[in-house]
This record gives structure tokens, sequence and C-alpha cells, in this order.
């Protein structure tokens, strides 16, 4: 068993730099220890591991932010970023809501990933790709603190993400100047990629446009095992038996992976032809071994007629977009941006 | 490819990004690279929390490497224990977390009377030790020594909560400094000389073993990975409503006012700041009470009286303790430390900056106790400011501690110094024993910040505390900067803080606490708005500062590792089910937060030149 687990590193070393291989594979290490065999989680070793980065309403780089306490009941707090203005270098606490002043100014709605089960807001992995986000698209984020599991389980994570988006639509100070509306794009990594499709689900019913989802490599799954995770199974960062743990931590007790959840297409989907429905990004990472998944979610858009573009990263395994040291990272920036203005 | 560097980092060469093919020394590679570029810190990686030198990096993948390997080989259960028995330290220094789990899984052979180990002389335990007498005018000695050497222990219930006559000396259950490991069976203390050197560890205890790590990582330069040391402004907004914004506009204008000394305006405005604060309810009308009150006091002059008669502090220092985790976390977190600074030895001495009502002792004592191998002798020599009643309140304090030892059957000896100012200490006033004797530690909790009111105190206190030889300073401060040069932002600054931290009272099941807890916390709010000069002590600084103050006068943190942190979490549970309250882990650190806005911090320090004090047979 060892030799061909040298094997798998060294192949993984080949395709991601140095510095990205050392970071993700401590993710890994550090997640093995947090998993336990029973379902439960470490969680207190969990936070004590997680790098987390504090608020800063001082403008660092063009961006500062500042922590909402959204739901006092469930504790639900978001992480705004915005863009700093020249003439406001000293901000306080009541200029923090200061409304946008733009014609247009994108709200991008932001759940992080970890599975249902690792990272925050204030995590600094996501603390640093949000604030990319707002240089990028020139946007406001806000980067939700979902319940996770296994303390929580579905449908927590959906029910917070559409809080927040209540919450965001109801902000006087987010609208754009155009409309006096608020232009709302959700995105996400991994478990927010989940998140951003249920939760533009629920918010489409309810009559709130969500004007684009962003999903990068987003975690869907199935009881079958397809041909990609059999393939792919540990090579590059990722197992099977890891991601049905997740599963298992996040969905119903007794369910299987064909819950809608985790397939949305799948048989206890539903078809979203007919729905109106965001306009959907989708980026996959080639060396990610539920590419299958997420392939079969973008042909589920496909066929329900629903507008989505797929980007698909031959070499890219999970988490590139966590370091700006490749390619695919910039890759995938440039879409973004093109796909959060393109309705200016 | 384009790119759009308007919003990245600066982006290393691309061809470093990309590696070579699967033979064995492509590891080689990575180190000629490395060795060329600049050997200072991963950029990328230091933004995302993680300390790695760029010339340690292939090293660091070398053991993520061996780690992965040992743990396929390992049974599950050599796993779980690493995540549940292993106490982790300082997780953002990769490379010696890493070692230490290596270590952890293939631990070196055991050497009982290596070099690491330090053996205290036995020496004669039956030495009485007198107090010596009052040394200068500006202090006055008050001793207390427990004759009680009994350290045999009786039965397995021994230790319920000690209470004295006048009130409980309100305690953390000792338990909870314990890790589930260690055994709670009481041991006979056996005073042979063999049971030093049988301080076998059920718990592993992985630490930075040498202060060297942490002199790598010197505290980053002001501009650098995004965040400047001394200008994080965390802010948590926890109230939304459009009478609060409006609240905070007039106070934020009046604010300003004053610091444009156009006091007219100021005067107009704080009158009207009263009438929103009427309208408004909970938290937010209270803090802006008391900062309308402290602006209002600023305006007219009417500067606070002399400090608040002692019997009223102290009970409002109780209530404040009770109601909310802040004082407990502190105590709990510090005592933490201390406890494991004084693994193997046999007499200890603490130094509390921060006497008060002794609060944080009983806990520490009770789990001194507790200890293999039996407990150390224990001197307390406390240090609060006089009282104005004439009462002696620190021999009463003492004369308490000295109860419950006696009950614990903990060797004890007491002193109280009363002195007006911490810089008023000279380390030839407290008795100081040499330190293979007995080990020090100093304690201070929220008491640090007040020196930083006279030119030169802070100084004179750091030295004074290096010539204690302690092997712990523990320290607990206010995560936040109030000290600055300007009114306006201080002002902001503190708003902000205390808007927070009243916010958490709110969930207090006694309204007669929380307003306890509010009236003790508008005492400082008064001090920060309305007080300049030598009468402002409450000159809060953020953890980045003090990092540095410590730094510059020659101490080296010691890291407080994920026992501490676990069990710091779980004790806020017991305060409103723990909702809303967060600790986090800073570098070595303990931070507790309201909705993630870290409000106090513990840190801990050695003196840098001192070889590593914490003895560590680690196993």
């Amino acid at each position: 068993m060892a030799r061909s687990n040298e094997v798998n590193l060294n192949e993984c070393k080949m395709v991601v730099p140095l510095n990205t291989w050392v970071l993700i594979s401590n993710f890994k290490l550090a997640y093995n220890l947090l998993r336990r065999p029973d379902g439960t989680f470490n969680r207190h070793l969990a936070e004590f591991l997680d790098r987390k980065v504090p608020a800063n309403a001082n403008p660092v780089d063009g961006v500062f932010s500042f922590d909402v306490l959204i739901d006092r009941g469930t504790s639900l707090l978001s992480r705004i970023y915005r863009p700093a203005t020249a003439e406001e270098p000293q901000l306080n606490v009541a200029g923090l809501e200061k409304p946008v002043t733009a014609e247009v100014v994108p709200v991008i709605i932001f759940f992080h990933g970890g599975s249902f089960a690792h990272s925050s807001a204030n995590s600094a992995i996501y603390d640093t790709l949000c604030r990319r986000l707002v240089g990028l698209c020139k946007a406001v984020v806000v980067s939700v603190n979902y319940r996770r599991a296994p303390e929580n389980r579905y449908p927590c994570a959906y029910d917070d993400g559409w809080t927040a988006l209540k919450w965001v639509n109801s902000r006087p100070w987010l609208q754009s100047q155009k409309d006096s509306k608020v232009h709302i794009y959700l995105a996400g990594d991994s478990s927010g990629g989940n998140i951003v499709h249920h939760v533009a689900l629920i918010a489409m019913e309810s009559g709130i446009d969500v004007l684009g989802n962003i999903l990068l490599n987003p975690m869907f799954g199935g009881q079958e095992r397809t041909e990609s995770e059999q393939r792919l199974d540990g090579k590059y960062f990722v197992t099977l038996r890891d991601r049905d743990w997740y599963w298992r931590a996040y969905l119903p007790e007794g369910e299987d992976r064909d819950h809608h959840a985790c397939n949305p297409f799948g048989p206890n989907g539903r078809s979203l032809e007919g729905i109106k429905f965001p306009k959907s990004l989708v980026v996959v990472a080639g060396l990610d071994l539920i590419q299958d998944w997420q392939l079969a979610y973008v042909d589920g858009l496909k066929k329900a007629g629903q507008e989505v573009k797929l980007l698909y990263m031959e070499q890219a395994t999970i988490g590139f977009y966590l370091l700006p040291n490749n390619n695919h990272f910039h890759t995938v920036m440039d879409e973004i941006s093109k796909f959060v203005v393109s309705d200016c | 490819m384009k790119r759009d560097n308007n919003h990245l980092q600066p982006n290393p060469d691309p061809s470093s990004s990309l590696c070579g093919g699967s033979s064995p020394g492509k590891a080689n590679l990575w180190e000629e690279e490395a060795t060329q570029q600049d050997c200072g810190m991963d950029e990328l990686l230091a933004v995302l929390g993680y300390k790695v030198k760029t010339s340690d990096m292939a090293e660091v993948a070398q053991k993520l490497e061996q780690l992965e390997e040992v743990m396929c080989n390992v049974q599950d259960d050599g796993i779980s224990h690493l995540a549940s028995e292993t106490v982790h330290v300082n997780p953002s220094d990769l490379s010696t977390w890493l070692e230490s789990m290596l270590s952890e899984l293939n631990p070196p052979s055991f050497d009982p009377f290596g070099a690491a180990g330090k053996t205290a002389p036995m020496g004669t335990l039956d030495d009485p030790f007198l107090g010596g007498p009052a040394e200068s005018s500006t202090l006055t000695t008050l001793e207390f020594e427990n004759n009680n050497r009994k350290h045999q222990k009786r039965g397995q219930q021994i230790f319920e909560e000690a209470s004295c006559s006048d009130y409980d000396l309100k305690a953390i259950p000792g338990k909870a400094i314990y890790s589930q490991n260690t055994r709670t069976q009481p041991q006979t203390h056996d005073s042979s000389s063999s049971s030093t050197l049988n301080n076998v560890k059920s718990e592993k205890r992985l630490k930075s073993t040498s202060g060297s790590h942490s002199d790598i990582f010197p505290p980053p330069p002001a501009v650098s990975y995004g965040i400047p040391t001394d200008s994080v402004r965390p802010v948590v907004l926890v109230d939304s409503q459009e009478n609060g914004i409006r609240l905070v506009h007039a106070l934020m204008a009046c604010a300003e006012a004053v610091q444009q000394n156009n006091l007219n305006l100021a005067e107009v405005l704080v009158k009207q700041i009263g009438f929103l604060a009427i309208s408004q309810a909970g938290a937010m009308r209270k803090v802006a009470t008391y900062f309308a009150e402290a602006l209002a006091r600023r305006i007219y002059r009417l500067y606070p009286q002399n400090p608040l008669d002692h019997s009223l502090s102290d009970i409002l220092h109780m209530h404040f303790y009770e109601t909310c985790p802040y004082l407990k976390f502190a105590h709990f977190t510090a005592n933490q430390a201390i406890l494991e600074a004084f693994e193997g030895k046999k007499r200890v001495h603490v130094i509390d900056f921060s006497m008060n009502q002794g609060m944080q002792w009983p806990a520490l004592m009770q789990a001194l106790a507790l200890r293999d191998g039996g407990p150390p002798a224990f001197r307390l020599t406390g240090i609060g400011p006089p009282s104005h009643d004439k009462s002696d309140h620190l021999q009463e304090v003492g004369w308490k501690l000295a109860q419950l030892a006696e009950k614990i059957h903990v060797e004890f000896e007491y002193r109280g110094f009363v002195a007006n100012s911490l810089a008023d200490l000279d380390a030839s006033m407290l008795d100081l024993r040499p330190s293979e004797v007995e080990a020090v530690a100093v304690n201070s909790v929220f008491e640090l910040h007040k020196l930083l009111a006279r030119p030169g105190a802070i100084d004179k206190v750091f030295s004074v505390v290096k010539q204690m030889k302690p092997e712990i300073v523990t320290i607990v401060e206010q995560e936040a900067n109030h000290n600055g040069p300007v009114f306006l932002d201080r002002f902001i600054e503190s708003l902000h803080y205390y808007s927070t931290l009243f916010d958490s009272l709110e969930g207090s099941v006694s309204s007669r606490d929380k307003v306890m807890s509010e009236v003790y916390l508008g005492k400082q709010i008064c001090n920060v708005v309305a007080c300049e000069g030598v009468d402002r002590v409450e000159r809060h600084e953020s953890l980045t500062q003090w990092r540095n103050r410590f730094g510059f006068a020659g101490f080296s943190p010691v890291h407080l590792g994920s026992n501490a942190f676990k069990q710091a979490s779980m004790l806020l549970a017991l305060f409103n089910g723990g909702e809303g309250y967060g600790v986090e882990e800073n570098n070595g650190c303990l931070m507790l937060g309201w909705h993630n806005r870290p409000l106090i911090t513990t840190s801990a320090w050695t003196p840098a030149n001192k070889t590593t004090a914490t003895s560590t047979i680690t196993n």
C-alpha cells in the first residue's frame, strides 16, 4: 500500500506548485485528524487549527471589511467586504453601511467551502478570496458564516443562505442607483457551490431575483460510483472515503447520496425546465474526483434550457483558486469578472 | 495568458510554479530554486496564516509526506490519539507542528535522567519560611504562612468547593484544568528524590521546545501580507436599527467637535445624544449613555473623582466576574500556562500584579493539589493598590486563601504588597529565592496597560520582572487599541469595543449582575474618553503592540496549546450556552471574542536569554 501511495504523492506534486501542495496537503492531514470514524467531528481541534483573520474596517489594498450579526437566534454572522473610496480614509461605524454610490454595484453573496464541516467566513483562505472578488468585480461581497455539519445537518446551511439572501436583498444601502434594487450574485466553492444552487432555487421560487450563480468545484455526488471517482480516488488530495463521510455528516440520517441536496438532477431531484433560474458559471477541476457529478450538474442545467457556462480546467486540482500562483487561477478570475459585469 | 493584476499580489516567476519530473532528484530541484529566491517567508502562505520559510518549503513537504506514510501504516488508534490526546501548539508554524506530530508517532527513546530534566533539590521541606521585615516607605507587607506540611491525602473526594466564612472564593472546577487523561487518583507524596524523576506524563506535550523558532518570526513590517500590524480594526455590527445608527452618528459628531475643540457644538450634541439614547433599547442605549456622560465630563472638565472606594470596586469586579466569561477565561488560560510552567517544580512562587480578591488562585491551588506526585509548596505574593478605608483588604484575601490551602493540604505562604503603581516595585522587596529552589510565575490581568500612562513605568516593570527570573509571565489584556495619540480615533475604537462588550452582557441571567458589570465597564469608558495624561490609565493596546513591547524588552513567547483552547471553549458553554462567544488561537496566544470580534487576549512570556524553562520530559 505504501508503494502506491508514493506514486500518488509524486504525481500530485507534479501538477501543483510546491507551496500549493504544502497548503492542501496540510489541510488534508489536519482534516484526517478531525473526522472520527463514528461520524462525529473534533470541532474544538478544528477551530484551534483553522487560521482565522479578524475583520478590518481599515482599508487594505482598497478593501475593508466588517462583520454583521444577521440573525441573533442562530448567531448567523456574515462578513461584508467593500471597496474603499478615496474620500473616506477614516471609517467609523456609521460609515460602514453607507449607501453604495455607483450606478450598478454587484453584490456577491459568497458561501465558503469545507465540505459543509470545515472553515468559516473568517478563515484566512476565504477572507483572502473574498477580498480578491471585491477588486475583481467591483462588487460588495457578503460571506456567510453558515452553520456546519455534523452538528447542523441539511437544511441548516441552505436556511442560513436564504436568511442571508433576504437580509442582503432588504438593505437599502446595497441598492444600485440605477434601479434601486440589489443586484445579487451567488458564489461558492465546494460545499459553498452546492449551497449556491439550492439557495438560488429557493430565491427564484420566492420571487427574489438572482442575477448569476458562480460554482467553483461545487460539491455534488450520488449513490453510483462514477468513472472519475474510481479513477481519481486518493490521487489528488481527496478520497472517496472522505467524500462519503462528509455526505453522511450533512445529509439527514438514514438518507443516501441520491438525496436531492447531494444529487439535484438525480432520481430524487427535479427538473428545472421552465423555471426561471440564474445563469451559471461552473468551474470544474480536471483532477477532482467528483467531476462526473459536476459535469452531470452542468448537463442537467443545459437539458432544462438554463444558461450555463462550463470552465473545465484540465490540470487543476481542488483548491487551485486559493493561491494566485497558477494559470488556472488567472483564467478563472478573468471569467468571473466577465460573468459578473456582463449584464451591466 | 493575460493576467489581471490589479487586485492580486505580486506573482512569482511562472517557471517556478511548475514541477519537474518524477525523479528522486526532484526535491533538490526545488531546494535549488528556493535558495536562489529570497530566504524569507513564503508570502502567499503567510497571507493564509502559515509561516513557512521559502527555503524550508521542501523540508516541510517532506514532513507532510512522511506523516502521510506513517499515518497510513499506523492503526486508526494511532491517528486518533493524535487528535484527542496530543496537545497541539502554534499551528501557524507548520514545520514545528509537523515535526511534533512526527516525533509523537515515532517517539525517541525516553531518558528520564537526561539533560532535559532539571531535578530540584529536595532539601528540607520543614524549613520555616519566615517573611522579612517591611521595606520601603511606600510599601507595607503582610504575610501569612500555612504550617500544614501534610502531604498525605486521605480518601478520594477531598476537594469540594472550599467555602470561607464571608463568601465563596468561587473557582472554576479544578478538573477543568486537566485533560481527560490525567489520573485523578491522589498519590501519597513521597519525599524521596526518586519521585521527581518519575514525572512520566500521560499527556503528550508538543511544544516549540526552543525559543529560536519564535525568534525567526519577528513582528511583520507595516506593509505586508495585507494586514498592517498596528491598524487592524475588527468591527462587528450587532444592531442595525435605524435609531442605533443615528445615535452613533451623534456620538461621532460630538467626539469630532471635542477633537476640534468646538465645545459649544459639542455641548449641543451631547444633549441631543441624551434624547436619542432614551428612545433606544438594550445595549446600545447603555453604551451611548456612558459615552455621552464621558463626553460631557470632558467638555465641562468634570473629571471623575478619585478611584472608587475599595469595597464598591471589589463588588463591581465580582459581578463582572460572575456575569460574563471574560475574567474566568483570563484566569483559566493564565492558570493553565502557569500550571504547565510549574510542572516538576517542588516550590513555586506566583507574583500577582492584579490581586483584587484573589479569585484566580483557588483554581490553581486546587489543580496543584491534584497534581501527580503531590503539590508543590505554593507561595503567593499579591500586589494591589492602597485602600482608602484603612482596611487591610490584601490581608483578608490572603487569609481566605490560607484557609483554602489548609483544607486542600497545600503548603502555603502569602505576602501582600500595597503599591500605588507596579513601577514602585523592586525585585529586592520580594524576597526572591534562587530559581533552582523556587520557580516563579508573574501574573497580570488587565493591569499592565495602566503603566503606559507614565513614561518609563512599563520599562521599569519589564526590567524588574526579568530580575525575578520567572519561568513564565502570564498577561491578559483587552484586545483593542485605546491608546492612540488622536482622541477621535480612541473614541471610535472604544465605541466599537464597548458596544460589542455590552452586547455580550445582554444575555446575562441576572439583571443585577448585568447592571453592576455595566457600571464596572462604564468606569473604564469614562477613563478612556474623559481623562488625559497620568489620569488616563485605561490605555489598552492590541496583541500586536504587546508582542512588540515584550519582544523589545527581551521576552520570548510561550505558546498556549490546544488543550487550553479546548477547555476554555468548554468553559464558555457555561455562559448563555456559549452562543456568540468564541476562542481563537493566534500564534500561541488565545483570544476570547464575541461574534468573531476578539475582546481579550491571554499571552505568556519568558525572558529570552533563559534556556527552556519548562523542562520538557516529553514522551
